[in-house]
C-alpha cells in the first residue's frame, strides 16, 4: 500500500486535478503554484508540480497531477487515478456540461478506493473535494450554489468555490482543504497508526537487542 | 443476409482494467494494470468469451497460462458496458472443453423375449473440438452404467488429425433382464440402465489419452430413457460438476470469496449483438437521422437528440458518423450542430474544447476516416521512438542523477523534432472529409468571432493536434500504432512527445509562451521559432484550406509555397508571341502570384476563388514535360514545374485550395488550344466544355466498409433501450405545450422548439417501434423453427431456451 508517501519526515501528499476541458483545472493549479492567472489557454495532458507547503503547521510535500479534460485522454485517466491521494474535480460554473460530468469522474474516482476500503472494511467519505471554479464570472454563471453544494451532499464529499483569476478566491484553500480531507480520511489514519505502531515496535525489539547486547 | 432476412453479428468490446492475484504473493506485481482495448468481431455462434491471463518469464521468454476468465454468451449482456471483477479460474483440461457431438440413442425391446432389452447407440460426428498442444487425435467411448454398479465400455475408431471427426459407427448394449427363476436367487433386485456417459479423448501415443470432453445422459426409469432416445446434438461438458458464473460479480469482496478462484481480474465488456433487418425496414428511421443537418432548429434534429437523450453518447456517435458519412450528410450535420454550440459559447478561448456533441462526432469521425492518415504519419516516427528507447525524461525531480538531463533533452529535442516534421509536412495527405470539416469550422468560427485574430488556428488545432495527433502519441496502442507491450520509461517518452507537440499545435494561438512546468521551459524555447510556427501555420491553412479566404484585411496571408516555374505568356496582349519565360510564384492563402524575381513586384495576381482547377497537360500540346494549366474563368495559365515532383507538389496543393470553391470545373481539356484547335478533342469552339473529367480528390475511399443498416439496427437498439428517456422528454414536451411553461422545466436538455421537438420524438418512437416489432417476429420465427438438440441448437446449454423464453416474456408496450 502507497497511500502516503513518506520523505524523510515529510509526508508527501500526491494530489490529482480532474474535471472537464477546458474548466480551469490548470489555471487553480497554475495559480496555486506560480501565483499567475494564465490568460493564454494551452490544453494540458499532463503536467505535474511538486512544492512544499506548511498546513496546519505541519510540512508536507504537495504533488499535484494536472490532467486532461478531453474525453480523447480518457483511456490514460485509470492510470493516474490509481496514484492519487486526494483529488479535486473542478466543474465550470459557466459550462452545465462539465457539471453534468462531475459524476463520472467521480465513479471513476470511487473505483480507486473500492481496493482501499475492502482492506480496511471501511464505508466513508473518499478524499474528494469537488470544486466549483469561475465563480468570477457572475454575469454567464449557470450553476448555482445551492446546486453545487446539493451534488457534493449526494455525492459525500466538501464544496468549494473557487476563482483562479486576479484576485484568486480560494485557491489556496481549495488545495489545503484536500489534504485536511486525507489526514482526516479513516484510511490514511488506519495506515499512519499502523506504521507508527510499527515503528515503536522496532523501536522496543531494538531496546531488547541492546539489553541482550550489553 | 441471410436467407431468413435477418443476420447477426456480435461484436464484442472490452477494456482490460485491472487484475489482481487475490493476496497471493511472490509475483513482482501483483497488482498490474492494463488500460488496453480490444475490439473484435466474433461469430454468432458462440458459448464462452474467454480471457486467459499468462505470466511471461522475461528471461526464458517463456509464457505460462495462470488462468482465465470465461464468460457465458448468455450472461454477457448483463455485464455490458459495466466494470466488473471476475474470478480468474485455473486452466484444467475440463476448463478447456468444447465441441459438441451428434448421436442417436436407441432402446429395442425385442417382443419376443421380454428379458433382454438392446440400447443401440450410434456416434455419427463431433465438431469443434479442443485442440491440444495444436494436435487432435479424437476417439470416442461410450459407457453404459447399470445399476448393480456394472458397466460396459465400447470404443471408436481413432480419427487422426481433425477436430471435426466423423464416425458414423454402432455400438450394442444388453440388458439382461433376470426375470429368469434360476438368477433370482443371487440378485435381490432388477438390473436397470443407470446412465449413458459418452466421453472424448485425444489420443496422445499408444495408450496415452488425453480428456476432451463428455455427455452424461441419464437413463434412470421410463421417462428419462424416452427422453434420451432421440437423434441429436450434444455440447461437451467438462466432467466435474459444472462450474457457472452465478451472480453478476461486482465487488472484489464477493470475487475473492469465490472457491478455487486465483485472482480477480477487472474488466469492462462491451457486447453488441446485431440483428439485421432487410433495409427496408430502416427506410423512415434512415430519413429521420438524414434530414438532421437541414431540420431547425438543430436542437429539434434526431442527431441532436439523441445525442442528448442517450446517455452513451460515444456508442451513439460511432452509428452516427458512419451513417452520416455513407450519406455525405457528416459535414453539414458538424456545420449546423457547430453553429448553435458556438453560439452558446461566451469564450472564444474554451471554444470546442469541453465534452460536447460536436467533439465527440468529430473524435470519431476522424478516426474512422482519418485512421490510414494517422498511421502513414506517425508511424515511422512512433516506431524509432519504440526501438531506440532512449531515456528523455528531462523531469529533475524525477531522475537520479542531474547530469543525463542534458542528453535526454537531446533525445527529446530530435524525438520531437522527427514527430513534428511528419505532421506539418502531411498536409496534403489529410483525408478531404477531414479538411472540408475543418474548413467550415474555420468559417464558422470567424464568423461569430471576427476579432479574434488566433481562433482560426485554434479552432483546427483544437481538434487536429488535441483530440488527433495528440492521443495517437499518447497511447500508440489505442490508435493501433503498434501492438508492442510499451515499458513505463518509453511511456514517459511519449507523454513528454505528446505535450509538447500538442503545445506546438497550440503555438500558433498562443499570445505568450506558456510556462507551466519549469523543466519544459527549455523545450519551448527550442521550439517557439519562426520557423515552427510558420510550419504549424501552413499546416493549418492547407488542411483547411478554402478558395474563399475567410479571414479579414487586416491579417496577413500565409504563405505555402514558392519557387521558379517557366509560364506561357498569358492572352492578355493577343498580338504579342506567346513564349515561355521564367518567373517567381508564391502561392499564399489567398491567392497565386508570381514575380520576376524573388522579392520584385508583383506582376499578375490570382485570386484562388478565380483557380477553377488544376490539371496536367499532355506532352503533345506544348511537346514539353511536367506542364499544368491553372484555369481561370477566361484564360488558362500554363505552368512547367522544373521537375516531376516540383509538379505533384504544386498540383497538390492547389488542387487542395481550390477543392473548396463552388466554381470548380468538372471537365477541363487535356490538351491545349492552339491555333483555334483543342489538340485533345479536336474542337474548334474556344470556351466549349472541357472533354475529360477532372481529377477527383480522394473522396469514398471509407465508404466501402460502412454497413448503413447494421449502423441503424444498432442505433435502433441503442433508441429502443433507453424509450423510457424518450418517453420522459416527450412526457415533459407535452406539459410545456399545454401550458407554455418557460423551457427551463426540461430535464438535461435544452429544447428550444417544444413543437418540432415532439414531432421528431413522435416520429423516432413509432418508427423504433415497428423495427423492434419486425424483429421480434422475425426472431420469433427462427425460434419456432430451431430445434432442440440440432446442430445448431445443441443439448446442454440453455440457450436455446432462453431464446424462445426472452421473446415470450417481453411484450411490446406499444402506446399511441
Amino acid at each position: 500500500m502507497s497511500l502516503v508517501g513518506n520523505e524523510g519526515d515529510i509526508t508527501r501528499y500526491r494530489l490529482v486535478v480532474v474535471g472537464d476541458g477546458g474548466v480551469g483545472k490548470s489555471a487553480i493549479t497554475i495559480q496555486y503554484f506560480q501565483k499567475l492567472f494564465v490568460t493564454n489557454y494551452d490544453p494540458t495532458i499532463e503536467d505535474s508540480y511538486i512544492q512544499h507547503a506548511v498546513i496546519d503547521n505541519e510540512l508536507c510535500i504537495l504533488d499535484v497531477l494536472d490532467t486532461a479534460g478531453q474525453e480523447e485522454y480518457s483511456a490514460m485517466r485509470e492510470q493516474y487515478m490509481r496514484s492519487g491521494d486526494g483529488f479535486l474535480i473542478v466543474y465550470s460554473v459557466t459550462d452545465t456540461q462539465s457539471f453534468t460530468h462531475v459524476v463520472d469522474f467521480y465513479n471513476q474516482v470511487l473505483r480507486k478506493f473500492q481496493k482501499t476500503l475492502l482492506l480496511f472494511s471501511l464505508r466513508e467519505s473518499f478524499p474528494v473535494l469537488l470544486v466549483a471554479n469561475k465563480v468570477d464570472l457572475l454575469h454567464s454563471r449557470k450553476i448555482s450554489e445551492e446546486k453545487g453544494k446539493e451534488t457534493a451532499n449526494t455525492l459525500g464529499v466538501e464544496y468549494i468555490e473557487t476563482s483562479a483569476k486576479e484576485p484568486p478566491l480560494n485557491i489556496d484553500a481549495a488545495f489545503h482543504k484536500i489534504v485536511q480531507i486525507i489526514r482526516n480520511h479513516p484510511v490514511t489514519r488506519g495506515i499512519q497508526q499502523r506504521q507508527r505502531q510499527q515503528q515503536r515496535q522496532r523501536k522496543k525489539l531494538r531496546k531488547m537487542l541492546h539489553c541482550i547486547i550489553s | 443476409m441471410c436467407e431468413n432476412g435477418i443476420s447477426d453479428t456480435s461484436a464484442a468490446y472490452f477494456v482490460i482494467h485491472d487484475w489482481r492475484f487475490g493476496f497471493s504473493s511472490g509475483y513482482k506485481n501483483s497488482l498490474p494494470f492494463f488500460g488496453e482495448e480490444f475490439q473484435f468481431e466474433v461469430p454468432r455462434k458462440f458459448r464462452y468469451l474467454s480471457v486467459y491471463v499468462y505470466d511471461r518469464d522475461r528471461p526464458n521468454k517463456h509464457d505460462r497460462m495462470l488462468g482465465k476468465v470465461a464468460i457465458k454468451r448468455e450472461d454477457l449482456q448483463a455485464f455490458h458496458n459495466k466494470d466488473h471483477w471476475f474470478p480468474i479460474r485455473p486452466i484444467t483440461l475440463d476448463s478447456e472443453v468444447q465441441g459438441k457431438i451428434h448421436l442417436n440413442v436407441n432402446f429395442e425391446r425385442n417382443r419376443n423375449d421380454e428379458c433382454i432389452e438392446r440400447l443401440r447407440v450410434e456416434i455419427f460426428e463431433a465438431c469443434d473440438l479442443t485442440m491440444v498442444n495444436g494436435n487432435c487425435d479424437p476417439f470416442v467411448e461410450i459407457c453404459v452404467k447399470f445399476t448393480n454398479g456394472k458397466q460396459e465400455t465400447h470404443r471408436t475408431k481413432v480419427k487422426k488429425k481433425t477436430n471435426c471427426p466423423i464416425y458414423n459407427e454402432e455400438f450394442i448394449f444388453l440388458l439382461q433382464k433376470e426375470n429368469d427363476k434360476n438368477f433370482r436367487i443371487n440378485s435381490i433386485e432388477d438390473v436397470e440402465w443407470s446412465e449413458l456417459i459418452v466421453t472424448m479423448f485425444h489420443e496422445v501415443s499408444g495408450n496415452n489419452t488425453i480428456f476432451i470432453g463428455e455427455i452424461k445422459i441419464s437413463l434412470l426409469g421410463p421417462q428419462q430413457q424416452i427422453h434420451a432416445a432421440t437423434n441429436a446434438w450434444y455440447y461437451l461438458q467438462p466432467r466435474k460438476k459444472r462450474v457457472t458464473l452465478r451472480a453478476p460479480v461486482s465487488t472484489l469482496s464477493s470475487a475473492v470469496v469465490d472457491e478455487n478462484c486465483i485472482g480477480t481480474l477487472r474488466l469492462k465488456i462491451q457486447y453488441f449483438v446485431d440483428h439485421i433487418l432487410p433495409s427496408s425496414n430502416y427506410a423512415k428511421f434512415k430519413e429521420l437521422v438524414l434530414i438532421s443537418p437541414n431540420v431547425q432548429p438543430v436542437t429539434s434534429s434526431v442527431v441532436y437528440l439523441l445525442g442528448e437523450i442517450i446517455p452513451c453518447k460515444a456508442d451513439v456517435a460511432h452509428c452516427l458518423v458512419r451513417i452520416l458519412l455513407q450519406h455525405n450528410q457528416f459535414v453539414p450535420m458538424i456545420r449546423s450542430l457547430a453553429v448553435w454550440e458556438i453560439s452558446k459559447v461566451t469564450d472564444a478561448n474554451t471554444i470546442f474544447r469541453g465534452n460536447t456533441l460536436v467533439s465527440k462526432l468529430m473524435d470519431d469521425a476522424m478516426r474512422f476516416v482519418g485512421l490510414t492518415y494517422l498511421h502513414e504519419t506517425l508511424r515511422p516516427s512512433i516506431e524509432r521512438i519504440l526501438t531506440e528507447r532512449k531515456p528523455c525524461e528531462i523531469d529533475p525531480s524525477r531522475v537520479k542523477d542531474k547530469a543525463v538531463i542534458h542528453q535526454n533533452l537531446y533525445n527529446l529535442k530530435i524525438y520531437v523534432e522527427d514527430i513534428f516534421k511528419a505532421i506539418t509536412s502531411s498536409a496534403l495527405q489529410c483525408p478531404s472529409v477531414m479538411c472540408q470539416l475543418f474548413h467550415d469550422l474555420k468559417e464558422i468560427a470567424v464568423l461569430f468571432f471576427p476579432d479574434n485574430k488566433e481562433i482560426r488556428y485554434s479552432v483546427i488545432s483544437g481538434f487536429i493536434f488535441l483530440r488527433f495527433f495528440a492521443p495517437a502519441i499518447l497511447g500508440p496502442k489505442l490508435f493501433g500504432l503498434t501492438t508492442e507491450q510499451i515499458d513505463t520509461q518509453t511511456n514517459r517518452t511519449l507523454t513528454l512527445i505528446s505535450k509538447t507537440i500538442q503545445s506546438l499545435g497550440n503555438v500558433v494561438c498562443a499570445k505568450t509562451v506558456s510556462c507551466k512546468e519549469e523543466y519544459m521551459a527549455s523545450m519551448y524555447q527550442t521550439f517557439y521559432n519562426d520557423t515552427h510556427v510558420t510550419a504549424v501555420r501552413q499546416f493549418l491553412e492547407i488542411i483547411s484550406a478554402s478558395s474563399v479566404p475567410v479571414h479579414s484585411a487586416s491579417d496577413k496571408p500565409v504563405l505555402l509555397k514558392e519557387g521558379i516555374l517557366m509560364k506561357r505568356s498569358q492572352n492578355r496582349n493577343r498580338f504579342r508571341k506567346k513564349q515561355f519565360k521564367q518567373r517567381y510564384f508564391k502561392l499564399t492563402t489567398e491567392n497565386l502570384s508570381y514575380s520576376k524575381y524573388k522579392g520584385k513586384e508583383i506582376l499578375c495576381q490570382i485570386p484562388l476563388s478565380d483557380i477553377l482547377t488544376i490539371e496536367r497537360v499532355n506532352y503533345e500540346s506544348f511537346k514539353k514535360n511536367n506542364m499544368l494549366q491553372i484555369i481561370q474563368p477566361n484564360r488558362i495559365l500554363y505552368v512547367q514545374a522544373s521537375n516531376c515532383v516540383e509538379e505533384k507538389e504544386w498540383s497538390d496543393l492547389l488542387t487542395k485550395m481550390c477543392s473548396s470553391n463552388d466554381k470548380r470545373l468538372a471537365e477541363y481539356h487535356s490538351g491545349a488550344y492552339i491555333r483555334g484547335i483543342w489538340l485533345c478533342c479536336k474542337s474548334r469552339i474556344e470556351n466549349c466544355i472541357g472533354c475529360t473529367k477532372v481529377t477527383k480528390t480522394t473522396v469514398g475511399v471509407y465508404t466501402n466498409n460502412i454497413d448503413t443498416d447494421r449502423e441503424l439496427s444498432r442505433l435502433h437498439t441503442l433508441t429502443f433501450s433507453h424509450m423510457d428517456r424518450i418517453e420522459n422528454v416527450l412526457r415533459v414536451c407535452k406539459c410545456q405545450a399545454a401550458y407554455n411553461n418557460d423551457r427551463h422545466l426540461l430535464p438535461t436538455s435544452v429544447i428550444e422548439d417544444v413543437q418540432s421537438v415532439m414531432i421528431t420524438l413522435t416520429s423516432l418512437r413509432n418508427y423504433s417501434y415497428n423495427i423492434e416489432q419486425e424483429q421480434r417476429s422475425v426472431l420469433r420465427t427462427i425460434a419456432r423453427e430451431t430445434k432442440y438438440g440440432s446442430k445448431h441448437a445443441p443439448i446442454g446449454d440453455d440457450n436455446y431456451l432462453l431464446m424462445a423464453g426472452r421473446l415470450e416474456s417481453v411484450t411490446l408496450r406499444k402506446q399511441f
